[in-house]
């Protein structure tokens, strides 16, 4: 019936390369998502249709328009200013590798690989095909990260047939490894321990590398957070610890027998001293800003580092938030961190916001269960979320007030303790194991 | 006037003779103008001449008026013969002697007395007798009145006015004359009424002897006279000080009137109320007013003839209301439109709405009820709400499966790690925010009790199992902290044994036999002395106290790691020991029996104080970590919280469960505390304690916690904070343990 339909004057915004001429729309109040996606698939002639999403005042439309605009206490005289965006495809689950133990950290940073790190102190390789190619025992006590260590020219010929990886571990000290790949189906891969990093006198919590893969930085429960060089010493820079008989028939009987050590002992370069309680993550700047590094720790700060001169620039303080994990926007602009109160706050680190003494939180991010993992993508608005209750967020940070999509991994309440998104793949690590989704990056905007 | 002036001058003989004789000398011509009257003066001498007559009838009375006669006679005949009339008059009169008739006997008989001369009386000079009447009832008459004898008083001749004129003109007494009214005459005045005259005209005191200026004699004041003394030397007298006698006397017999109930005071004045009422006018009574009477509702908007057509009913509402029973109906009426008011028929119901009012007047219940005017809210005790006492744990953040029940949970003191021993005899270690198992470990029966050593330069925990203490090390430690532990545990030279053997055996396995797997200290209670319920350290780290259950012997040891030797504190215990702690500041050791919980000082060895909270068993307690306050739970439900320096009794005793108490745990530096019941509810309290011992500490009931179930009727067993953290992990009987996060 025309005379029941209600109609609302709406102005399309967008960001997208499909952007409409600015004029005034009479939608109907009751039309949704769908409607509205075929109304700027017809008006712009698409050959292909694409779907979008709609965004009114920062908020994702998930109802009909009339009904936000209720909700919302909008009149319906007023002019609505609607952006939007091309949707995001519903994630798909690629591959499910099953785990002994849990996975604590995974790795989709190397092409064609995935890296898997796990509590039962071995780290894994995985090929897209699912096929695993390495499974070296690296620590003797649970790994809690791992990162891999890009190398531009540091091996020129065997470029592709060697990778470098960093981890963190339980047994207070964090490693170099070497893994070398097949060079045809019937050789086994390796690896090898280069160094060994020592420090810390409580378990490591996570390991960082930068975009060049000239320096690492590990944090620990022992509110230190050391900065170190990839270059493998000669020799020991930290003598052995004295340590009983029975420790050395242990270790020996690791080392499969050989009482030589195949790895040097390694100091840092720097140590970086502020926290006041554990520090669970730390990260380097995106690249052209390495020499700013972030922090997280369960004194409830976020601190940037000036990693050249070893000083805390800067702290932003909330109140009771003990954060466990930490991650840069790609623009650089924010941090996100993940907190025990369920929320993952958005904070603006820009250096132009640095004179403001107060903690400036510009949203959060509100979960269900307590978030444990993040993984930012290309895109500066997007943002992974994995929690305790096994469901794996995705949020716009332009729409905070819920996730665009969520799914679950191992289909229970199974733990997600670590995430990493790139090149449209979501390697999931947890209790459950090992997941692969596809999820394609909003890489227009 | 003669007579007058005559008799006059018989009776006033003593006082005024010489001034009569004087006046009636130069009034001579007025008493020979009355000599014209001699017959009246006759016909009067003749008439008191025939008194005697009247009154005699005995032959006496006529020699009686003889001598009066002669009397009368000497006495008028000449005044120089006075003196011998005065000399007969003298003389007593002559007493007859007389026989009486009656009695035959003498009797003397004396003379009657004439009063006429010896009395003296001024009244009796004018004849006429009529008295103070108004005389000009004489005027026609042509008399002026009677005389003593009743007689006519004739008026005297008056002349006309020629001869009164020719009187003023000839007679010079005229002027001084004046006109008597009794006597219808001209008199003339006497010296002394001229005199008086002209002392009135003159202004003068009437009275010729009053002198006006008498010399002032002086009797009392003057020089000389002044009275210096009283008058009266007489002591004052007593009366003038003692109650009167005679009053008391007047004032006992009105007593006794009163006593003996002749007399009534304050009796009730008998005023005879009129049989009737005011029943129209305003009655002051005392009592309230009655309650006016229930108001009848007021007509709306829908009850009007021709209402709004939003109140008319639709067919389908006027079918629901007659379908509807009349009590259940909305209204009494179904609102009806006329488009005129003479249209509107008669009210069919109007009969029936009187009878209701009426029903509603009478039946109303007409009493005022006193409505207590008091908010409930403000009854309840202000509290801050529990959004401002952020942080406490709000919401379950991870689960750890046991297999059986979990009945005992430690955090370690960097509050990291958690290890939690279950009834199937494993230990697991796991840390705090993942929840990922490190290690496990593996005993023989059931776990009873775990805990970690307070000390955070080395780091053990000490597991309790069936009469024996383990004590294990966790993995992945540096270098220094393990050897030092290693060192303190086993150390390479055994202190000295104790003289006295005790009964508690201490034993390491030799070094080489270590593995992660088996404790590297084990201490080996008395044989039956049951299972480990509670391990208790103290906060500096050497000395632990264990309570067993189900033993014979005395439940309670304290070890010293230090020196390898355990004791029992207590030879004998009253009552069956349920927990023991120690003080977190003095040397102080709390036991806690079934009813009563005993504060001792272990340094002085004595008892301190009894603390009574009233429960029947006592389950669990927990001292804060300023040492000043206890909470106290029990089997019954109860929470008792004790003020340390307030009072044996509990300050405040909370029953939120609805299920027994089990376990109770301050949080180590956040003002919370956890209680855990078998309803498989976890309660976290805020517990602000002040410094001052003048405020009361402030509990607030925070938030309940519920995820754990309940299995074979227990709930959750244990709970412990993390101490860095407003965070609680709780053990249940389901095996789960769960951390519950902020």
């Amino acid at each position: 019936m025309a005379s029941s339909t209600v109609s609302c004057s709406v102005v399309f915004t967008t960001q997208t390369p499909y952007p409409l001429p600015s004029q005034k729309y009479m939608i109907p109040t009751n039309w949704k998502r769908f409607h509205l996606s075929q109304l700027i698939n017809k008006a712009l002639t698409l050959v292909k249709p694409i779907p979008f999403d709609f965004l009114v005042k920062g908020e994702l439309l998930r109802t009909s328009l009339g009904e936000w605009c209720t909700e919302n206490n909008i009149g319906e005289e007023e002019t609505l200013e609607v952006e939007y965006i091309e949707s995001v495809m519903p994630p798909q689950k690629m591959s499910d590798i099953p785990h002994d133990d849990w996975v604590s950290s995974v790795s989709c940073q190397m092409a064609g690989y995935f890296y898997t790190a796990s509590y039962d102190g071995y780290v894994r390789l995985f090929d897209y095909s699912q096929k695993p190619v390495l499974s070296a025992p690296a620590h003797s006590a649970p790994i809690t990260s791992l990162c891999s260590i890009p190398e531009s020219k540091f091996i020129g010929d065997e470029d592709k047939s060697s990778h470098l990886i960093a981890t963190s571990s339980h047994d207070l000290c964090a490693q170099i490894t070497r893994i070398s790949l097949p060079s045809d189906s019937t050789s086994k891969s390796e690896s090898k321990a280069i160094a060994r990093l020592h420090l810390h006198t409580a378990p490591v919590s996570s390991i960082a590398s930068n975009s060049t893969g000239t320096h690492l930085l590990t944090s620990s429960w022992d509110t230190l957070i050391g900065v170190w060089d990839t270059t493998v010493p000669t020799s020991d820079e930290v003598p052995e610890p004295l340590i009983n008989e029975r420790e050395r028939k242990k270790r020996r009987k690791l080392n499969g027998g050989t009482t030589e050590s195949t790895f040097k002992r390694k100091a840092p370069t720097m140590v970086l001293k502020s926290h006041t309680d554990r520090v669970s993550r730390v990260v380097f700047g995106n690249p052209g800003s390495e020499s700013t590094v972030y922090s997280c720790g369960f004194d409830s700060t976020v601190r940037l580092w000036d990693v050249e001169n070893g000083v805390c620039t800067r702290t932003i303080t909330s109140s009771e938030k003990p954060f466990v994990d930490l991650a840069l926007n790609s623009d650089g602009h924010t941090a996100l961190a993940a907190s025990t109160d369920r929320t993952v706050t958005l904070y603006d680190v820009r250096e132009a916001s640095s004179n403001h003494s107060i903690s400036t939180s510009s949203g959060s991010l509100v979960h269900t269960a307590t978030p444990s993992c993040l993984s930012t993508g290309a895109t500066p608005h997007q943002v992974f979320t994995g929690a305790y209750d096994g469901v794996v967020r995705l949020w716009d940070l332009r729409s905070m007030k819920s996730a665009i999509t969520s799914f679950k991994a191992w289909d229970g309440m199974k733990k997600v303790l670590s995430i990493d998104w790139k090149r449209g793949m979501v390697g999931i690590g947890g209790e459950g194991g090992f997941e692969v989704w596809k999820v394609v990056e909003d890489l227009h905007s | 006037m003669t007579i007058q002036a005559r008799s006059s001058k018989k009776r006033k003989q003593h006082g005024q003779d010489e001034a009569s004789d004087t006046f009636n000398e130069a009034v001579n011509l007025e008493m020979l103008s009355d000599e014209e009257d001699k017959e009246d003066v006759e016909s009067d001498n003749g008439e008191v001449d025939e008194f005697p007559e009247i009154d005699a009838g005995s032959e006496e009375s006529g020699e009686e008026d003889e001598t009066y006669k002669s009397e009368e006679d000497t006495g008028a005949s000449g005044e120089g013969s006075s003196s011998g009339s005065q000399e007969q008059l003298h003389i007593f009169p002559e007493v007859k002697t007389i026989v009486s008739d009656i009695t035959g006997q003498e009797k003397r008989v004396y003379p009657e007395i004439e009063p006429d001369y010896d009395s003296d009386s001024s009244t009796e000079d004018t004849p006429n007798r009529v008295g103070d009447i108004p005389m000009h009832w004489y005027d026609d008459l042509p008399h002026v009145g009677y005389d003593m004898d009743g007689k006519r008083v004739l008026k005297p001749a008056r002349g006309d006015e020629l001869d009164r004129f020719l009187k003023t003109v000839e007679d010079p007494n005229s002027w001084t004359s004046a006109f008597d009214k009794k006597a219808q005459a001209d008199k003339p005045l006497t010296a002394e009424e001229l005199d008086i005259i002209r002392r009135l005209y003159a202004n003068e005191n009437p009275d010729a002897d009053y002198d006006p200026y008498e010399p002032l004699t002086e009797w009392f004041t003057g020089p000389g006279k002044e009275e210096i003394m009283p008058l009266t030397a007489a002591p004052e007298p007593k009366r003038r000080w003692i109650p009167s006698k005679w009053e008391h006397k007047k004032v006992m017999k009105i007593v006794r009137a009163i006593r003996q109930g002749r007399i009534l005071p304050n009796r009730t004045k008998n005023t005879s109320q009129p049989p009737f009422y005011a029943i129209w006018g305003d009655s002051s009574s005392s009592n309230a007013p009655p309650l006016p009477a229930p108001k009848p509702t007021l007509p709306t908007n829908s009850e009007s003839y021709n209402p709004p057509e939003e109140y008319l009913p639709t067919e389908e509402d006027k079918k629901q209301w007659e379908e509807t029973d009349p009590e259940d109906r909305e209204h009494d009426y179904l609102p009806q439109k006329y488009s005129a008011l003479r249209l509107v028929p008669g009210y069919e119901r109007f009969i029936k709405d009187r009878f209701n009012r009426q029903l509603d007047l009478y039946m109303a219940p007409r009493v005022q009820r006193v409505k207590l005017n008091i908010d409930p809210n403000s009854l309840i005790p202000k509290l801050p709400s529990p959004s401002s006492l952020k942080p406490f744990p709000t919401y379950k953040s991870l689960k750890v499966v046991h297999t059986h029940i979990a009945r005992c949970i430690s955090v370690s003191p960097d509050g990291a790690w958690v290890v939690s021993g279950d009834e199937g005899g494993v230990v697991r270690l796991w840390e705090v925010n993942v929840g990922r198992e490190v290690k496990k470990w593996k005993f023989d029966g059931k776990i009873g009790s775990i805990e970690w050593c307070p000390r955070t330069d080395v780091s053990y925990f000490v597991v309790g199992t069936d009469d024996m203490l383990h004590f294990l090390i966790p993995p992945n430690l540096p270098a220094s902290i393990l050897q030092l532990t290693q060192s303190i545990l086993a150390p390479s030279t055994l202190p000295p044994a104790p003289e006295t053997p005790s009964p508690v055996k201490w034993s390491t396995p030799s070094s080489n036999t270590w593995t992660d797997e088996t404790a590297v200290l084990t201490i080996h209670l008395p044989p039956s002395s049951g299972l480990p319920t509670q391990i208790t350290w103290h906060r500096r780290g050497d000395y632990l106290a264990s309570v067993s259950i189900g033993g014979s012997q005395g439940a309670v040891w304290i070890h010293q790691v230090s020196r390898r030797h355990s004791q029992a504190p207590f030879k004998k215990v009253r009552g069956k020991v349920q927990m023991v702690l120690f003080h977190p500041m003095k040397p102080c050791f709390f036991v806690a029996t079934q009813q009563y919980v005993r504060m001792y000082n272990l340094s002085e060895q004595k008892l301190l104080k009894t603390l009574q909270p009233g429960i029947k068993w006592i389950s669990s307690m927990d001292v804060h970590p300023s040492g000043d306050h206890l909470i106290v739970g029990g089997y019954d439900r109860k929470l008792c919280w004790f003020d340390l320096e307030l009072s044996d009794k509990p300050y405040k005793v909370l029953r939120y469960h609805t299920r027994a108490i089990r376990s109770l745990h301050f949080h180590p530096t956040y003002p919370l505390f956890a209680s855990s019941s078998d309803d498989g509810a976890i309660q976290i309290f805020h517990s602000r304690v002040y410094n001052d011992l003048m405020t009361d500490p402030l509990i607030v009931p925070l938030k309940i916690l519920r995820g754990h179930e309940i299995t074979k009727g227990l709930g959750v067993l244990q709970v412990k904070w993390c101490s860095r953290h407003p965070w609680l992990v709780s053990g249940g009987a389901d095996g789960a343990v769960n951390v519950w996060c902020s």
